[in-house]
Formats: C-alpha cells, sequence, structure tokens
C-alpha cells in the first residue's frame, strides 16, 4: 500500500480562506481540524490517501520542501524567504493577498526619501528577501529577525524600519507607521515536492488540476 | 577555541560499519554493470588546478568551488565538485586522438562548496558513464537504458525517470515565444520554482501551457502537442516518445518541459532519477556541450548516480556470517572458507570470545557449528 499524501496547511492568515477552497477541490477534514480546542497536529480526511497537517506558515515550505509533507498551501512571501530548490509552487490560489513593504515612523518619513539610502537597519521577520531585496537596490542591509510584532520595534529603538506584510495598513497606522516603498505584492500558493511531484504524478497530478481548475473558475467570476 | 574531539567540517562525515561497506560494495556494482556495456574507467584526480576544472564545460560556475592556493606552486587548485567535467577534459586531450564516439565510465568522490538544508552532505560518491562524440537519440537511449539497469542491479525498486527539455524554454524566448532579453533570467527562475502567478506578472503567460503540462509522461506529451506544431519543436517530441518506447513498462517516466534544476549545462535533453523510499534524487544526466581547445564544441551525453541516497536507504548491506576461528586451528581450511566467502575472526589468544566479534558460527575441530 503507498503511503498515504500528507497536505500541511499553514495556522493563521491564510487558514480561513483556504478551507473552502480545500473542500471544492475535494479534501474535507475531519470535524477535528475545525476544534480549536483539539490538540491533534494529523488529521484524516474524507480521501483515505490524503491526511492534513497544521503548522506555522513557514513550517509548511519546510515539511513540503524536505518531502514530509508532499503538498501544501502557504503564501508566496515564505516561499520567497526560503527559496527552496525543492519547491513547485504550481498554483497562484487567488487568496490571501497582500503586499511585502518597508515601512518607518511618520516622523522620519517626513523627510526621509528612500533614493539615499545606502544603509539600513530593518526589523523582520524575512531576514533573507529583505537582504535580497535591498541588495539588488545597492543598499546594505542590516536585518534584525523578529518573530512576530515587528511594528514595536522602530518605536523601542531596535531597529528603524521594518519589512513586513501590509494588508489594509491599519497596523501600521496604528503604530504610528507609514508604508514607504513596497517590495512585492504575496498572495497564497499551492505548493508541492520536487520528487513528489514526479513520482506520485498520478495522485498529485489530479489534485492540481482541480485547484487549477478552481482558480480559473474565479478568475471567471471576477 | 579548540575544537572538540572527533568533530568534522560541516558536511562531512565518517561511514562507519556496515555503511561503510555497503558504500563500496554499490559502488563496485555500478562501475561493474557500467563496464559491461563497453564503457572503460578513467580515474581522474580529486583535485585539479582551478582552471582546468572550470573551463572545458559550458556555463560552469566558479562559486561553486572549493578553491585554495597550492603552497607549493602558489596556484589557485580547486577539488571537483562534479566528475563529468574532468571527463570533458580527458576526452579533448589525453584521449582526443581516440575515435569517437568515446565510452568512458569513473566513480569517485566529489566535493561541494556548500551543503544545502535538504542535502546536508558535501562528500558524496558520484559514478556514472559519458559517451562522447554522440548526443542522439539512439545515444540517449544507450545511456538511460543502461541507467535504469544499473539502478536495478543496485537493488533501487520502482524507478521514476523525469524527463526534461533544458534548452527549450531559452530556444522559445530567443524565437517563437519571444521574451525581452532583460526579463529572461526572470522567467527560467520562475518556470523553475512551476510559479504561475509570477508568469503572469512577467507578462509571459504564453509559457503557462508548459508548466501545466508537466506530470505523467502520455498526458504531458498531448497537452503539449498542439503547442509544440505551432511553435516548431514537434520534432523534440518525437524523439522523446522513441526514448519513452524504448524504456522497460516498469520505469515510470514523467515529462516535465522547463524543469532547469541543475541542468544548466544540458542541451536537447535532461533526465532525473528517482527512486521509491528514497528521499530526493538519486541520480540525473543528460546531453551537453564539451569545447575543444580549438573553441570546436562537440556533443555527447552521460548519467551520473550519487551512490550515498542508496546507501542511506539501506541499499548494497549483505548479512554476511562470521566464523570464529580458535587458537591452533588449520590455516589452510581457513583459507579455504574465505574463499568460499566466508568473513573469518582468528582468535588472538585463550580468552579471545567468538560473542564480542558478532561471529555466527565457529570452526571446532574442523567442523562448522552455529553459535
Amino acid at each position: 500500500m503507498t503511503k498515504p499524501l500528507v497536505f500541511a496547511i499553514p495556522k493563521g492568515r491564510i487558514l480561513k480562506e483556504a478551507l473552502p477552497m480545500l473542500e471544492a477541490a475535494g479534501i474535507i477534514p475531519e470535524s477535528a481540524f475545525l476544534d480549536k480546542e483539539s490538540r491533534l497536529l494529523r488529521f484524516k480526511t474524507n480521501r483515505p490517501d490524503v491526511e492534513i497537517i497544521r503548522v506555522r506558515a513557514f513550517d509548511v515550505a519546510t515539511f513540503v520542501a524536505h518531502g514530509a509533507a508532499q503538498m501544501g498551501i502557504v503564501g508566496s512571501d515564505v516561499i520567497e524567504e526560503f527559496s527552496y530548490p525543492e519547491l513547485y509552487a504550481p498554483v497562484d490560489l487567488n487568496i490571501g493577498h497582500c503586499r511585502l513593504s518597508i515601512a518607518e515612523p511618520k516622523r522620519l518619513a517626513q523627510d526621509d526619501d528612500p533614493r539615499e539610502w545606502s544603509h539600513v537597519r530593518v526589523a523582520t521577520k524575512y531576514p533573507h528577501l529583505t537582504h535580497r531585496h535591498f541588495e539588488a537596490r545597492g543598499v546594505q542591509a542590516e536585518c534584525i529577525k523578529l518573530n512576530g510584532a515587528m511594528e514595536i520595534a522602530p518605536a523601542l529603538g531596535l531597529a528603524g524600519r521594518i519589512v513586513d506584510l501590509v494588508s489594509s495598513g491599519r497596523t501600521l497606522e496604528e503604530n504610528g507607521l507609514v508604508e514607504v516603498e513596497r517590495i512585492m505584492p504575496i498572495s497564497a500558493r499551492l505548493v508541492v515536492n520536487r520528487a513528489a511531484f514526479k513520482m506520485r504524478a498520478g495522485d498529485i497530478a489530479p489534485l492540481v488540476e482541480n485547484f487549477r481548475r478552481l482558480v480559473g473558475v474565479a478568475d471567471n467570476v471576477a | 577555541m579548540t575544537i572538540a574531539h572527533g568533530l568534522l567540517p560541516e558536511g562531512l562525515r565518517d561511514r562507519l560499519p556496515p555503511q561503510a561497506e555497503a558504500a563500496s560494495r554499490l559502488l563496485h556494482h555500478v562501475i561493474v554493470a557500467i563496464n559491461r556495456h563497453g564503457y572503460e574507467r578513467v580515474s581522474p584526480p580529486l583535485a585539479e588546478f582551478e582552471e582546468s576544472l572550470l573551463g572545458r564545460l559550458k556555463s560552469a560556475r566558479k562559486q561553486d568551488l572549493l578553491r585554495f592556493v597550492d603552497p607549493v606552486s602558489q596556484r589557485s587548485l580547486a577539488l571537483r565538485p562534479d566528475i563529468t567535467g574532468q571527463i570533458g577534459r580527458i576526452a579533448t586531450t589525453r584521449l582526443n586522438h581516440r575515435p569517437r564516439p568515446l565510452r568512458l565510465a569513473y566513480g569517485g568522490t566529489v566535493m561541494k562548496l556548500r551543503a544545502t538544508q535538504l542535502r546536508p552532505e558535501r562528500e558524496l560518491m558520484q559514478a556514472g558513464a559519458e559517451l562522447i562524440g554522440n548526443d542522439s537519440v539512439a545515444g540517449v537511449i544507450e545511456i538511460l537504458g543502461m541507467a535504469v539497469e544499473t539502478l536495478k542491479i543496485a537493488g533501487v525498486e520502482k524507478i521514476s525517470i523525469d524527463l526534461t527539455l533544458p534548452d527549450l524554454v531559452e530556444k522559445l524566448a530567443e524565437t517563437t515565444l519571444p521574451i525581452e532579453a532583460s526579463k529572461r533570467e526572470n522567467l527560467f527562475t520562475v518556470l523553475d520554482a512551476k510559479d504561475a502567478g509570477g508568469l503572469a506578472e512577467l507578462n509571459a503567460t504564453g509559457y503557462r501551457p508548459l508548466l501545466e503540462a508537466a506530470g505523467p509522461f502520455d498526458q504531458a506529451i498531448e497537452k503539449l502537442q498542439p503547442m509544440a506544431e505551432k511553435l516548431g519543436f514537434a520534432d523534440r517530441l518525437k524523439a522523446l516518445k522513441t526514448i519513452r518506447d524504448s524504456l522497460d513498462e516498469s520505469v515510470h517516466v514523467t515529462l516535465d518541459p522547463t524543469e532547469r534544476h541543475g541542468f544548466e549545462y544540458q542541451t536537447w535533453i535532461g533526465f532525473s532519477l528517482f527512486g521509491s523510499g528514497i528521499l530526493g534524487e538519486i541520480g540525473r544526466g543528460g546531453s551537453y556541450t564539451i569545447i575543444h581547445q580549438d573553441k570546436r564544441e562537440e556533443q555527447a551525453v552521460g548519467f551520473s548516480l550519487y551512490i550515498d541516497p542508496l546507501v542511506d536507504s539501506g541499499l548494497g548491506q549483505k548479512k554476511s556470517r562470521k566464523l570464529f576461528l580458535p587458537l591452533g586451528h588449520n590455516p589452510e581450511q581457513a583459507r579455504d572458507l574465505r574463499q568460499q566467502g566466508w568473513i573469518t575472526i582468528a582468535a588472538l589468544d585463550e580468552d579471545d570470545d567468538p560473542v564480542i566479534h558478532q561471529c555466527t558460527d565457529i570452526l571446532t575441530s574442523g567442523e562448522i557449528k552455529p553459535l
């Protein structure tokens, strides 16, 4: 018997939008998955050949890249941060939209010209991506890796600027920050492990096709 | 700071029993299997002048080499990250005069500059075969068939082959599906990640059918056919079909027209080899160009296998019976038994204990008795 396909789903931001999509693609998780009290990490689905794990967004990419999970859903921010060569992102799911941006305190922004930067100190969850972005612009970036609450870093003097996800911009505003540069638009992607994509093409290709069709339909409506 | 006793540099390790034995057994099986097809073994050195290691292959990269200055000659030397380049050097220098096609086999250690999180070893055992002077469909069939046969001999079950067309995207970008030169690198990166969203951002949705075609061979060909006829690469699909038909039924074949992962120097065809139960790739190969000293180009095709993932998955191990020889045994009888395949452990003193040597049998008064 072949082992079930393991599908990795991120906790947090994308989960709510991803679930209906997963169901539409034919994978319905057992009820414990929706139960917030449940301490399970591995869940069964309506399909005996598909299992779901719920992990942190950054770990979705790692599980799938290493082949511990064969498929998953994760934001393009995470994919870009790791740039694992073993990770395929065959479908843009058109959900979880936001952008990755540079923000700084309003006071600083008043007489700051991003074109004149040569060195910046940045607090971020995305040190690699941030480095890459600034390097391509010819700016040396000193990144301080945080795992959350980037917005308070400038006020406490940890770093002058932050690189973080922005959707409505409300969190930034509440913390006295303004967006000064957009790095890239972000959306959630279906990801597949490279080796699994080849070796289990028979199981995986139809699922990828389902997601592709779902997104295609959504495009037409919009 | 002192280095803890036994600590090895990142990505390097000691192979112990029984894996060390398994590794040499597998390498031997692989080399012998290749040799039976008329491929003769060559054995280039572990280190070379950096420039000659780089020079012969198109698009080899300096930053992938573990380099150092030779204190004797004061010249830059590098450890080989791959043996294929050295085979190219041999073919264009010392064996330049031999008639083509040239069939060469090799096996040995290579050293990568960087370990990745996914493959933490920097030192790997590579073995393979190169057919130099011919990259025709018949040549590819010979190489691919040999790779499959060799893996089966090594004990790999359920082999999967992913066929790729490494230079297809570049050719299309220059001709029938034009993309401006400045955007091409981005296009390759996006296609490498199978990033459909990224294609849209690049205004390169014309490449989408190529992404979507990737999958089981027959379906992929069917999806690609209309596009191939329109954009003028139908003959390539025909060649792929001939190659597919040459492989035995038990081999699972997929096709991925945009895959370029590590196929930077391959030309019209590339392939990756996978085995069930083994994480990641176990071998790869394809057609490529060798550059001669007079800039003349010569076509070649070959494959390499990596022995380490096979060892790590438990292949190559042989349970053998060990025979304890007490003091005073007959040495001639012991020699005969070794020739029959027994592993013998001879007692060094009266108190020697067969159990601590993990012996399975003991020789008592000329008779083999199980322990």
